[in-house]
């Protein structure tokens, strides 16, 4: 035997609350993140997810209780993005509860906050996101939550985090988030190529194949999705029933 | 019955309490050797480097009087705290650990197609039936972060092994003392069991 393929539930919270909206427009109120989380452990999720997805420096307290609240009750390993900049915001989540923290933006601007986040708290806690869409036969990353075009390559970037000690990539295609159209396999299969660190693919998962698919041809070793476990469209049960059915080996939920 | 949980500066401790806590026991930070004295079972987490890990016990005070508490008191090493009760690491070879286990804990082989750090969920194959593993059914999956581990070990030592490209030793025994290398706090249901059973465990 060996690792077996991880599904990551992921949680937009705003204000103490998981929300859902498209594009963070029409937000509605989708319930107690601890709550929530209990759920998808319950279900068998092999980690949990949150994205502060309005985290501005007042409302930090809000988002270091919901951690807290999370890490109280839920023990499986538990990733925390949005809003980090420097490397006291990483202890202070990492005290109220993260295994994990997840860095966007703030790793484009100074890419020494990587090198100085995995040297103090180790690789394994370090996970780089990275937002990207195709342009021509390659792809471009994005800041500040898809607004901002910046002239990096996402796999030249994640190579270079990987370097910088990045312990995962977490990779969103902004082409396909939304879409319920499937992951990005063509990027993702060069990225899980080019890099020796794992991959967690993000963004398009509508199908039980698209699970599969993004393991199988994508060859990541995580998928994460958001809606489709949140709507309970499909639970985290039955996408490891497809994955045995593919031979992929999966955390059986007992 | 206080359980502590030794503070050296790794940062998984505060996971540690919040689940010995969920589990209904009274779980202490421990920092020196007097409050080492005062606890009645052992927890020495671990996340980092053996070199650190050492170092850093010996700068507390807390590495010799560890290594006496280990002839008294129940002991649970998680990852590192597994790793230092061996005669040393390839990580850090002039850094001598706890030697309750003489050989030595090696690095991971690298090959194609799989991934070093060994991090996920894998399967864990207990050698012996232990009050630790009671009501855990074989081949259940915890959840690993680790680059070394112990590969050659004394049969009577090995409690259980694990398969990443080569076997080890995912979890050590010697009387009082456990060694895991996965992290029964973040491992789920299995996971929770296990510290259960170490919180109820008598010796």
């Amino acid at each position: 035997m060996s690792l077996t393929a991880r599904i990551i539930p992921c949680l937009d919270v705003r204000d103490g609350r998981v929300v859902k909206g498209i594009n963070f427009e029409n937000i509605v109120d989708a319930g107690d993140p601890a709550e929530v989380a209990k759920r998808y452990d319950l279900e068998g999720a092999d980690e949990i997810c949150m994205l502060d997805i309005d985290a501005s420096y007042q409302k930090r307290s809000t988002t270091l209780a919901t951690v807290e609240a999370i890490a109280n009750q839920v023990f499986i390993p538990f990733t925390v993005g949005g809003g980090i900049k420097k490397i006291q915001d990483i202890e202070v989540l990492l005290k109220s509860g993260a295994d994990k923290v997840s860095i966007n933006t703030s790793a484009i601007l100074e890419p020494e906050l990587i090198q100085h986040a995995s040297k103090e708290f180790g690789s394994q806690c370090i996970v780089v996101a990275i937002d990207a869409k195709k342009e021509g036969d390659s792809w471009s990353v994005f800041t500040h939550g898809g607004k901002n075009k910046t002239q990096l390559n996402a796999i030249d970037w994640s190579k270079k985090v990987e370097d910088l000690g990045a312990g995962e990539i977490l990779m969103t295609s902004m082409d396909k988030d939304g879409t319920k159209s499937g992951y990005d396999n063509e990027l993702n299969q060069k990225l899980a190529s080019a890099l020796k660190i794992p991959l967690i693919a993000s963004g398009g998962a509508g199908t039980l194949d698209h699970l599969v698919d993004a393991i199988k041809i994508g060859e990541a070793d995580a998928v994460l999705a958001a809606s489709i476990f949140h709507y309970k469209e499909i639970s985290i049960e039955r996408v490891k029933e497809e994955l045995i059915k593919n031979k992929i080996s999966v955390r059986s939920n007992s | 019955m206080q359980i502590g949980i030794v503070d050296y500066g790794a940062s998984n401790i505060f996971s540690v309490l919040r689940a010995i806590s969920f589990l209904g026991a009274e779980a202490k930070i421990v920092t020196n050797p007097e409050e080492l004295k005062s606890i009645d079972k052992i927890i020495l987490p671990g996340q980092g480097s053996m070199g650190s890990c050492i170092n850093n016990l010996k700068k507390n005070d807390l590495f010799e009087s560890l290594k006496k508490s280990l002839s008294e008191k129940p002991y649970l090493g998680i990852c590192l705290g597994l790793q230092v009760l061996f005669s040393l690491s390839e990580e850090s070879p002039k850094d001598k650990g706890l030697n309750i286990f003489p050989e030595k804990v090696e690095r991971l082989t690298k090959k194609r197609n799989l991934k070093i750090p060994h991090m996920g969920w894998n399967q864990v194959e207990f050698k012996k039936d232990h009050f630790i593993n009671n009501d855990i059914p074989n081949s259940s999956n915890f959840y690993f972060v680790h680059s070394f581990a112990s590969k050659k070990l004394n049969e009577k030592n090995v409690f259980s092994q694990t398969e990443h490209g080569e076997i080890f030793n995912s979890a050590v025994l010697h009387e009082n003392i456990i060694g895991v290398q996965f992290h029964p706090e973040k491992s789920g249901d299995p996971g929770l069991k296990f510290l259960k059973n170490f919180i109820d465990w008598k010796i």
